[in-house]
This record gives structure tokens, sequence and C-alpha cells, in this order.
């Protein structure tokens, strides 16, 4: 059984009378520790599909099933339960809560789960070390630069030791050398410790890191398995 | 105040809970918290004094007439109001009869006992060296008005020539009255100790015997002629239904009007009722407003902060999380406000006590368990009214999906 099955995935958004499928009829398997990439143009939904795999948006139709389980039809509790244990998931925007500090976003998680362990201060340290600003630890998101506050976010997502990393154009205004650390730590993480990651970027170099690409387009799932992605065709 | 909730706010702090989270909201918009922090304390400060003033005056006026120790009180045609304002509110009033209706009293079926009091007013200066105070003498022989609160004190009836004081005109005189000579209508009193506190009209009295009445008669400065009473305290017969005795009484005798005791004060509790409502109403349309306040501004909030719902939605809250995070803020914001509300309202209801003439002359005063549950009433109040008024934006808020919610600006 794959670790997540799409099946027939529809989401339809209607703004006043027009109408916009940004997820049309999708279907895919993903199998535990995977490490997939997904390119596309713009509004082509990728962020709509990665949000439907990690419930932060409901289906219009068709399944997301996690480990054979319909996640569309959990309730409020079962869901956010999902959302809390199973995935980690990193947005494409600043995504921080501005009250609290860097080590307390990273120890946001912990306060919705069940497990004891994800209040740990001393992990919300080491991972914060591992994304390289465990000197900020204390600072508040508005003192932090964009990248920093991106790293923060990623080591949020990591500190429940989800099963699944859904990451949104992760190293998007990260330089370089920082873009292939977070890359190597995702790369390790996968490879030692069996995590599954789908991550969206517009960099080509990138998504040939990856053992699966998908390409959005209008909604749309093409899959280009191992193979070389061309040059996005207009 | 404000220094308090740092401190409280520093201790809560040290370890990252939903506490942390709440409080660290509130501490963003100073202002905003503070605004409500104030509503809410000027609401349960209005609550609390109203509480408190309906209270000690409705009870206090029970607690006079529950003490009376008589069922029906006969006093002369017409006087009625004059003896309930006497007995309970402790005003001057002089209204005489023949003592001679005693007797008739006393044939009426249903009567098991009777005593009778007269009472009258000195004046300052002229005639008497204290201060004009009221005088209640009563029938030592037939008494059991006066005889317990009397035993208490001195353990003894007293004799001629001798006065008790009550309570409250030990304070009022001002002077140390024990075992001291005072001359009252030209007749020298020994006052001979001290009633304790009994909440009723003797406790504004200098209490003697009958006996002395002759003399102070004699004098002839006195407004009251020989053969005189006041009123006359009756008890029923078991058996016997107070209010047709009453009616028996007054069928029969002409010259005087019966009050039962559990009418008695009817009229000032009417009045007390009025006010009820006043307050009552008030009270009513400030909740209200309260609600309505905490609705808007926490409204405001929601919208200011789905972004931040969403995400917390995202990684993991579920909907009463969400619920419980608010409601915690909401809780800090009604606790704060009603505490200093308590603190206002007890302060105001206690200086504007001794300002208000109803409230000073039966000197009210609540126990302390009253005084608690006003107190504890105050406290839900206020903090029901905050997190009703935030329930309805915290429901909308919690329902939106994560992603939207997050989007939603
Ligand atoms: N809440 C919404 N209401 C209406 N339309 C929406 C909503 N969210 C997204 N869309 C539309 O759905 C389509 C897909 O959006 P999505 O965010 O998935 O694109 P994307 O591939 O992530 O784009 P980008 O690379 O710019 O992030 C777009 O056309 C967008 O306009
Ligand atoms: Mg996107």
């Amino acid at each position: 059984m794959p670790q997540i099955e799409i099946a027939e995935l529809t989401k339809i958004y209607s703004v006043d009378r027009s109408v916009i499928t940004a997820a049309d009829n999708i279907s895919l398997k993903i199998e535990k520790g995977e490490f997939i990439s997904i390119v596309g143009h713009s509004g082509s939904g990728k962020t709509t599909l990665l949000s439907l795999i990690g419930g932060i948006i409901r289906p219009t139709s068709g399944r997301v099933l996690y480990e054979g389980t319909d996640i569309c039809s959990l309730g409020d509790e079962k869901l956010s339960e999902y959302r809390n244990e199973k995935i980690g998931f990193m947005f494409q925007f600043a995504s921080l809560l501005p009250i609290l500090t860097a080590k307390e976003n990273v120890l946001l998680p912990g306060l919705f789960g069940s497990q004891k362990n994800m209040t740990n201060e001393r992990k919300a340290m080491e991972f914060l070390e591992m994304v390289g600003i465990g000197d900020r630890a204390n600072a508040y998101p508005s003192q932090l630069s964009g990248g920093q506050q991106r790293r923060v976010a990623i080591a949020r997502a990591l500190m429940n030791e989800p099963d699944v990393i859904l990451a949104d154009e992760p190293t998007g205004d990260l330089d370089e050398e920082t873009e292939a650390e977070i890359m190597e730590l995702f790369k390790e993480l996968n490879r030692e410790k069996k995590v599954t990651f789908v991550f969206i970027t517009h960099s080509l170099d990138l998504a040939k890191q990856a053992g699966k690409q998908l390409r959005m387009s209008r909604g749309k799932l093409a899959v280009s398995e191992a193979e070389p992605l061309c040059a996005p065709a207009l | 105040m404000p220094a308090l909730f740092f401190v409280i706010g520093k201790v809560l702090m040290t370890k990252f809970n939903f506490t942390v989270v709440a409080l660290k909201n509130l501490k963003r918009k100073p202002f905003r918290t503070g605004v409500l922090v104030f509503a809410i304390s000027l609401l349960v400060s209005l609550i609390i004094f109203s509480l408190s003033f309906i209270a000690s005056v409705s009870s206090s006026i029970k607690k006079a007439s529950d003490r009376l120790g008589a069922d029906l009180i006969v006093v002369p045609i017409g006087a009625r109001g004059y003896a309930e304002a006497f007995l309970l509110e402790s005003k001057k009033a002089e209204f005489y009869m023949n003592k001679n209706l005693i007797d008739r009293v006393k044939k009426i079926e249903g009567i098991e006992a009777l005593t009778y009091q007269i009472y009258l007013s000195t004046i300052g200066g002229v005639c008497c060296d204290v201060e004009a105070t009221r005088i209640i003498a009563f029938d030592q022989e037939s008494d059991f008005i006066v005889k317990p609160w009397l035993k208490k004190a001195i353990g003894r009836g007293l004799n001629k020539g001798e006065a008790i004081a009550g309570y409250e005109t030990n304070f009022n005189l001002g002077v140390e009255l024990l075992d001291l000579e005072t001359t009252i209508f030209h007749n020298k009193f020994k006052v001979v100790g001290v009633l304790e506190k009994t909440g009723t009209a003797l406790d504004n009295a200098l209490v003697m015997t009958e006996e002395n009445i002759k003399d102070i008669v004699g004098s002839g400065k006195s407004p009251i002629n020989e053969g005189q009473i006041s009123l006359i305290f009756t008890k029923v017969k078991k058996g016997f239904d107070p209010y047709e005795v009453g009616r028996t009484v007054e069928g029969n005798i002409v010259e005087v009007d019966v009050v039962a005791r559990s009418d008695m004060g009817k009229e000032i509790l009417g009045t007390l009722k009025d006010i009820n409502k006043i307050f009552l109403l008030s009270i009513v349309l400030s909740s209200i407003l309260a609600v309505f306040l905490v609705w808007a501004i926490f409204s405001a909030i929601a919208n200011e902060r789905s972004r931040e719902v969403g995400i917390m939605r995202a990684v993991g809250a579920n909907e009463s999380h969400i619920v419980k995070l608010f409601i915690i803020e909401v809780f800090f914001i009604g606790l704060a406000g009603s505490l200093i509300g308590l603190a206002v309202g007890t302060s105001v209801s206690l200086s504007l006590a001794r300002g208000f003439k109803l409230l000073k002359n039966i000197s009210a005063s609540l126990t302390v368990l009253q005084q608690a549950e006003i107190a504890v009433a105050g406290l839900l109040i206020g903090i029901i009214i905050c997190i009703a008024g935030a329930l309805m934006p915290i429901n909308r808020i919690k329902k939106l999906e994560p992603l939207l919610a997050i989007k939603e600006e």
C-alpha cells in the first residue's frame, strides 16, 4: 500500500461567477521514503495540490488516502492530529507568529500535539542550530531576515518528526550556499529516517535532484519519473 | 495594578504553553486590552454596588422585623407609618394612645401575651444633659422584647433611675456612659450598661423601665401625658392566624391600627423593589453594552489574526485549541476587569453607604457570606460577559479552512 494515494482529486474555487479549477482530476501514488519535486508555472496549482495532501484545504471531489485512510473523511480533531503528527508543512510565504520568538515558533506544534517530547526546548534548539540560526533563538520574526524566518519555519516543520514533509518553495529566498545546506539536510532525513519529501520549486536544478519529478500545468499533473525535465514549454 | 499583572505574566511565561501565547497576545495591544478591562471593571463595580445596596437594605429590614419578637404590633390609629419608621429605620417619631387599650386588646381571642412600650425623644440642651436621643420605656413585668437583650448585657432587670444604652447610642452620645449620672427631663439617671447590637430600634435608644415615665411626666417638660403608651407588642397563640387576629383587633377597637410582623417594612421594601428594578435595568443594559463591546473588539481581533489562526491550524491546532487560546485571553480580561471592579465597587459601596440616609439609619450591614456571594456573582458575571461577547467571533474564525484563513487579510 502506498503511503499516500491521491485519487481523482479536484479542487474548484468559485470566485464571483467564474470558476477556477486549481486541481483537475489528479491521481498519484507516493511511496514511503520518496523524494519528489513539483514544478510548474505560477498559478498552475502546485500550492493547491500540496495543501490538499497536507489536509489544510478540503477537495471539491476525490480522495487523499494516507496509509489507507481517507483524510478528507476525517473530523476536525483527527484531521488536525494528522497535520500535527504526520505532516511537516513549509509554506511558500512567511508563516511565523509575530508574537512568538523563533524558538517559541518552533515549539508551537508541540502545544497542539499529544506527544510530550514535542515541547522539548532542547530539541527545538537542536533544530534551530541545524538550520543555522541557533544564535537567534530568542529573536522575534520582525527582527529576522526573510531567509532566517524561512529557516525557522523549516525547523518548525521538522520539530514533530513528521513522516511526510511538504515544502512549498522551501529555499525560495535563500542564497545558494544555504539552499544547498537545506537540501542536504532534507536528503539526509530522507535517507536516514525514511522521511517522504514533496517539494515545490522553480529551480529546475533543484527539481532534478529529486527521485521523481512532477509537473503541474493548469491544474493537471504530468509525471516525468527519473527522466530529465526539459525547459518548461510556454 | 499593571505591575502586578506583569509579575504574574513573568511567572506564567517561564514555560511555553497556551497561557503564554494568550498573555503575549494581550500584551501586543495594551491600549485595547486596557479599554476592555476598564469597561468590564465599570460594569462589575456597578453590579457590586447595586447588589450590596439592595442586599444590605432588604436584609437589615428583615432582620429588624424578625428580631422584634412580636407577632402583631398595635399602634394608635394612623400611626402605622411612624411606628414602622421608628422600629425599622430608627426615625424619631412620637405617637401615643390610651393605656386602657391594653385591657381591650388582651380580651381579643387568640392573643397570648402582650406588653407595651413608650417612646419619646429628648431635646438636646434644654432639659437634658445628653445629646438628643430617643427613649424607650418598657413594662418590666410583662416585657418579652427587651428582656433577652438585657439579660445578656447586665444579667438582671433595670431598677428605677437606671437606664441602659443601645449599641449605637453609646457611640452617638460620644461619652463613656457607664456609671455616669445623666439628666433627662430633669430626672437623674444612671446608665448601667450597653446593650449588644440588636438590629432593632433598641440600638438607637436609651432604654429604661416604665416607672420612670411618671417622674418625667411629672416634670411637665415632656410631650407625654400620664396614662399614655406608644404601642403594644402582642404574641399570637399557636394555631391562630396572626392576620386573622390582627383584623379582629382592628375590628373591635377603632382607636388602633395593627401591623403584622410579616408586613413590617412593606412600604420600604416596596420602594426598594422599584430601586431594584432601576438597578437591574441598568445592569442589564450595561451588560448588553459590554457584551457588544467585547464582541466588536474580538471581531476585529479575529479578523486581524485569521492568518495566525490559519498557521496554528496548519501545524496541528484543532478547533477547540483555537477556542481555548482565545478563551484564556478573554478570561484574563474578564478576571482583571472583575477584580478591579470588585475593589472599586466595594469601596464605592462602603463610602456611599455613609452618604445614604436609608443605609445609615438602619445601620445596614452585610454578613461575610453575603459579601462573598456578591463578590463571586460580580466576578462570574464579568467573566461570563467577556466570554459571551467573544464566543461568536471565535466560532467564526475557528471554522475557516487553514489555508484560506492564512490568505484572508
Ligand atoms: N482562495 C482562492 N480563491 C480563488 N482562487 C484561488 C484561491 N487560491 C488559489 N486560487 C487559484 O487557483 C489557482 C492555483 O493556485 P496555486 O496557489 O495552487 O498556484 P501555484 O501553482 O502555487 O502558483 P505559484 O507558483 O505562483 O505559487 C490559481 O489560478 C489561483 O488564482
Ligand atoms: Mg504556490
